[in-house]
Order: structure tokens, then sequence, then C-alpha cells
């Protein structure tokens, strides 16, 4: 007698449950396709215009973030490192190398929804072109450590993961698909906890 | 048992369609988009410079060697024009619609004499602006945007701390006005 009622019941708890949950899981997991990465380093350079993806639009609707204009910069988002083990803010990590051209370049660390991780006033929580200490062939090597380190540091003050944001500001390479074959710096891990 | 399957496909399909459906839909209705939360700051016609810490509409300066500012304009009943002027290592502006798609983008480079001079401007209004130019506009770049409502994002850079009161100074002192002749 209840057979048929819930059968519909069955079909429509699949339909709903299904539908929403896979809908907030992709919007999460991806700023959507039309993605570019280098290394571990990943970038959206459509994200913010027309031609953008339903996903893509539908993720810049909820997170209702300011993007870059495609003048102004592209911003570059790593959370694994160079072996793709995802980044722990317990751990220290060498950035080293040298980007892509552009006339600006800043390097922070932020939490897993991208909000910039504030260590304190009396600590180093970002970098960028002007302040970063360069070798002699003007590649850089930036130290991102929870312990005070001597060149560059980047400090940590935070548990769980984090990832790293590199944006370049008035960058060629922003309105080009010949990304591809750029260098973004290299991301090594040389350490966990105190050592 | 045959019932039972047929609606679980049943299922399925439902919830991709309504997968696809809610992802259509949902940049109408998230409110917390772009566009609202700077309509939320209350500043309509001026540039309204962000901090460090979230504002009142979650809106804040990301990336901390640039700062932020941000207009809410309208340009149903006339173009809207955007100024800046300054000595600041690196400035940008982006344009946006409703919907958040990038209208335009420029940085100082890209200026005129590294001055921002903008002018968005229906395209109607673009007609009868190239018709008779005005002299106040000789120098500006004009922008067609065929949405009528839409924001601005006016960042500048203070690579160390000493840049700061220039920046400051330069956000502040930029506007963001409906043009009139």
């Amino acid at each position: 007698m209840f057979r048929i009622p819930l059968l519909v019941a069955l079909a429509l708890a699949i339909a709903f449950g299904g539908g929403i949950a896979s809908a907030v899981w992709a919007l999460k997991a991806t700023v959507g396709f039309g993605s570019i990465s280098i290394g571990p380093w990943v970038a959206f350079p459509e994200a913010q215009t027309e031609n953008a993806d339903p996903y893509a639009k539908a993720h810049r609707a909820r997170a209702g973030e300011l993007l870059y204009g495609g003048a102004e910069g592209l911003m570059f988002m790593a959370q694994v490192d160079d072996r793709g083990e995802k980044l722990s803010a317990a751990c220290s990590y060498d950035v080293s190398g040298l980007t892509p051209q552009a006339r600006f370049w800043t390097l922070y660390a932020a939490n897993a929804d991208g909000v910039p991780l504030r260590p304190g006033s009396d600590l180093p929580s970002a970098i960028n072109s002007w302040t970063v200490l360069r070798a002699e062939d003007s590649s850089f090597t930036i130290h991102v450590s929870p312990n005070a380190k001597p060149d560059n540091w980047v400090a940590l003050r935070h548990s769980g993961t984090f990832r790293l944001v590199l944006t370049l500001l008035d960058t060629p390479t922003a309105g080009s698909s010949g990304l591809i074959d750029l260098a973004m710096p290299k991301i090594v891990k040389t350490g966990c906890g105190d050592a | 048992m045959r019932s039972v399957l047929f609606a679980s496909i049943l299922g399925l399909v439902g919830a991709a369609l309504l997968h696809i459906i809610i992802v259509l839909v949902l940049p109408q209705f998230t409110g917390r988009d772009a566009y609202t939360r700077v309509l939320g700051l209350l500043e309509m016609d001026s540039f309204f410079s962000l901090t460090s810490t979230p504002g009142p509409t979650g809106l804040s300066n990301d990336d901390p060697y640039l700062r932020t500012a941000v207009c809410s304009f309208s340009i149903t009943d006339g173009p809207a024009r955007f100024l800046a002027r300054g000595a600041v290592p690196f400035w940008s502006l982006a344009v946006f619609d409703s919907a958040s798609n990038e209208v335009f983008s420029m940085n100082d480079h890209t200026a005129v004499n590294g001055r921002l001079d903008l002018v968005v401007a229906t395209p109607i209004q673009l007609v009868e602006l190239r018709k008779t130019p005005p002299e106040a506009l000789a120098q500006s770049i004009m922008v067609e945007m065929k949405e009528e409502d839409g924001y601005a994002v006016l960042r500048a850079m203070a690579p160390l701390d000493s840049f700061e009161d220039q920046v400051r100074n330069f956000l502040a002192e930029s506007s963001c006005e409906p043009f009139r002749r």
C-alpha cells in the first residue's frame, strides 16, 4: 500500500540530497575549469571574466572576493609542495627560483580558506619583490617556517595546513596561454618540527 | 526490487538536473557576492578604503602589500568618471559589472601620464560624448559598459611601510563620480 509513496520519497531524497551535496562539494573543491598549473602553483586567469565557466561564476559569487583584472595581476596559489604533499604549518619550506616576468610580486601564507595568516606585527608575514634578498643571478630563496631563519623569512604561526599565495602584478602572462612554459619557484620541504 | 532500482536511477537523474540548476542559478542568489558586498558599504559614488581586517560586509585588504578601495556606481543617469593621481609604486584599477564580470582593467603603465582618468559609459552615452567631446575629457580613457550598474576596485601598492602614507593619500584623494558637463 505504501510502496508507491515510498519509491517516490526515495527518488526525491536521492535527487535533492545528491543534487545539493554534489553542488556544494563541487563549489568547495574547485574554483572552476580553465586553471593553469605550473608545478604546485595553480591560477585561474579567466575566473573574473564573462567567459568563466558556470562553476567559476558560482564559486566567485559564493566567495565574494575582489578578483584581479587582466591588467592588474594574476594570483597563484599552492596547497602542496613539489612532491605533492600538503603544506603543513608545522614544517619548514624553501620557496626558491624565479617568478615569471612581472613588475611586482608578493608572497604570503594563507589558511585553507584563503584568509591571510597574521603571525603578529613583530614577525615577517609576507615578502615582495622589493624586499626580497636575491642571489647574484637574481634568483631567490624564501624560507617559510615557524622557526626564525636568516635571509628571507616568512613566519608561520598556525596549526594544520596552509597555502602559499604568490601574486604577480602587471604581468604579461595574465593574458596569454603561453604560461605553461614559464617557470615558477619550487617549494621544497626542509624539515618538520623544531629541527 | 526492479522498481526500487528504477526509483534510484530516477533519483540520480534528478540529482544531476538539480546539480546543474543549483550551479547555474546560484550566482543570482548567494547574497554575498562581491557586488552585494561593495553595495553594502553604502558608499555610492566615492572610493571606500578597505581595512586589513574584514569590514562590515566581509571585504578586506587580502594582500599585505596592496591597499584596496572600492566604489559602486551606476551609469543609468550619466557616465561615471574615475580620477586618481599621485606617486605610488604601482596602482591598478578594475571595473566590474553587477555580475562581477570584468569590464575593463588597467594599471599605471597603461594610463596617460600615469594618472587615472577613466570614463565608463553606456554605448548611447558614449556616442554623445564622441559627437561633442567635452574639453575636460580630452585625456580620458573611454570605456563602454553594457550593464548599468557595477563596481570599481582601485589597488595601490605599498611595498615598504614608508609608502603607507602616500598610498593612503592616493586612495583618499581618488574620486569616483557621475560625470556632468
